[in-house]
């Protein structure tokens, strides 16, 4: 559960401030995959830093009815950010190296997260040697690691080609269904959020800020069938026409 | 690459052996290879030239660890308390932009003729390569590497030991390697200046003797030193890279 109350952020002071955030109201149920979405610079990623802890906010309250209180969530950046002299397996063991999970237990676990993201045979490449996708497969793996219940993934897909990122979706899916993870996925096509979320945010620039948050309604779990059901293909078309409004 | 680098010091070492018969060059301005060879094979039998290495093997080893590793640690403490480098950066500007020959003369002054004032002087040119590298290592440590060390909630010794130290170890490196050519040298100029041992010493004696065999022999060996040393940092690189994948 996340219940986020009246949060805003105003980076720097006097003059040269800028509203990075305007108050924003929403709350997130437990096991909800939200899908966040609106025009660069919106403060989608602020958002997500807040609700991680990375940023304060400026004014307002976050609540995170977590019991993992020393690591409460997991994050997956807009650029991978993988440690450059830890290999693949490396990455993916890091939060758990971190919180002494023993060396077996960690073994086991990376082999898992590797098969799961499909890296197989790319264990011991360093992330110079991977491909963008690659890389955010690793960052994906490693957020997953510690088995986090919430996870805050900021476009974590954009470096991935469309194939491998269909399947990427319909894994992180299945990983959600098995899991009831709190999701919060920020995204730049409207397509992938009216897909994979159980509420779309569709947020607006300057100053950012929350234009309207939507139910979607469409049966789960999601199959190809959804991406032609009438419903699916209305909710796109709403998003936006939302998208382009929020523009203005 | 060993071997196409040893093919590349014999040439060089026949091109100087056959260059001192065709040019009729006297021996006390240039001895041919193997004369010097001799001359180093008599010093070791005769003059403990294995006990003047170790002098200088000394100086350079204690000198340079005890400069890195104050480096090191001071890098440390002026990334976590920003006042502190203030206050000290001018007399550490001071103590290394001040030539390190004009030092030297003040530590034999001060410590005597033995192992001390060059391990001192070693220490001193040692210090401030290491020390910047660190400091710069640790201070620009990339933004996103401190969020992924805030969303997993390290302590301040994890964020250091698996996040500062591994992002600043190329730096750090690359400053002990500098360090390492501006220690072999401090310790030979501390010896050129007043020393009873040591393999500047026996340059200093060649030099009084006009024994042309003797410092050429000096200078190869030292040479061959550094090449051990800074084959020694190679190695301890990888070691301590391996360590943190
Ligand atoms: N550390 C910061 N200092 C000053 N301004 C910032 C900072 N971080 C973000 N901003 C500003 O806040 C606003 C929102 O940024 P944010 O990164 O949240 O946007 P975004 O919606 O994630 O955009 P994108 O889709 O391009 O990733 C932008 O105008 C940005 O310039
Ligand atoms: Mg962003």
């Amino acid at each position: 559960m996340i219940r986020i109350e009246q949060v805003s952020k105003t980076f720097g002071q006097g003059k040269n401030s800028v509203v990075a955030l305007a108050p924003l109201d929403q709350f997130i149920g437990e096991g909800e995959f939200i899908a966040i979405v609106g025009p660069s610079g919106c403060g989608k990623s602020t958002l997500l830093r807040i609700v991680a802890g990375l940023e304060t906010a400026t004014e307002g309250r976050i609540t995170l009815g977590t019991s993992q209180l020393k690591r409460p969530v997991g994050f997956v950046f807009q650029d991978a950010v993988l440690l450059p002299w830890k290999t693949v397996a490396g990455n993916i063991r890091f939060p758990l190296d971190t919180s002494g999970v023993p060396r077996k237990v960690g073994d086991r676990k990376v082999e898992e997260l590797v098969e799961l993201v499909g890296l197989q045979g790319f264990e011991n490449a360093l992330p110079k040697q991977l491909s963008g996708g690659m890389k955010q497969r690793t960052a994906i793996a490693r957020a997953l690691a510690d088995d986090p219940a919430i996870l805050l993934m900021d476009e974590p897909f954009s470096a991935v080609d469309l194939m491998t990122r269909e399947g990427l979706n319909d894994e992180l899916l299945r990983i959600w269904q098995a899991t009831g993870k709190t999701i919060l996925l920020v995204t730049h096509s409207v397509e992938e959020a009216a897909y994979l979320g159980t509420k779309v945010m569709v947020m607006s620039a300057r100053p950012g800020r929350l234009r309207k948050t939507y139910d979607v309604a469409l049966p789960s779990p999601r199959t190809e069938e959804t991406k032609t059901s009438a419903d699916y293909l209305d909710l796109v078309g709403e998003l936006k026409h939302m998208m382009r409004d929020a523009d203005r | 690459m060993f071997l196409r680098s040893l093919l590349g010091l014999a040439g060089f070492v026949a091109l100087w052996g056959a260059a001192v018969p065709v040019f009729n060059i006297p021996s006390y301005l240039l001895p041919g290879p193997i004369e010097v060879f001799d001359r180093i094979c008599f010093l070791f039998e005769r003059a403990e030239l294995a006990g003047h290495i170790q002098v200088t093997v000394l100086e350079i080893f204690w000198g340079f660890l005890l400069g890195t590793f104050t480096g090191i640690v001071s890098a440390i403490v002026f990334a976590r308390i920003p006042v502190l480098l203030r206050i000290f950066t001018p007399l550490i500007l001071l103590l290394q932009t001040v030539p390190k020959i004009a030092i030297a003369p003040l530590l034999l002054l001060w410590l005597g003729l033995g192992l001390a004032p060059k391990v001192v002087l070693v220490a001193i040119v040692s210090y401030f390569p290491v020390m910047t590298a660190m400091l710069s290592g640790l201070r620009y440590i990339d933004k996103s590497f401190t969020d992924l060390a805030g969303v997993l909630r390290l302590t301040p010794w994890q964020r250091f030991w698996h996040v500062e130290l591994p992002s600043a170890l190329p730096g750090l490196f690359a400053g002990a390697t500098v360090a390492s050519t501006l220690a072999m040298t401090a310790a030979v100029i501390g010896e050129l200046m007043g020393a009873n041992k040591g393999m500047g010493f026996m340059l200093a004696t060649g030099q009084e003797n006009a024994d042309t065999a003797t410092v050429i022999g000096m200078v190869i060996l030292l040479a061959f030193l550094g090449w051990a040393f800074f084959s020694m940092l190679e190695y301890l690189r990888k070691r301590m890279e391996d360590r943190f994948s």
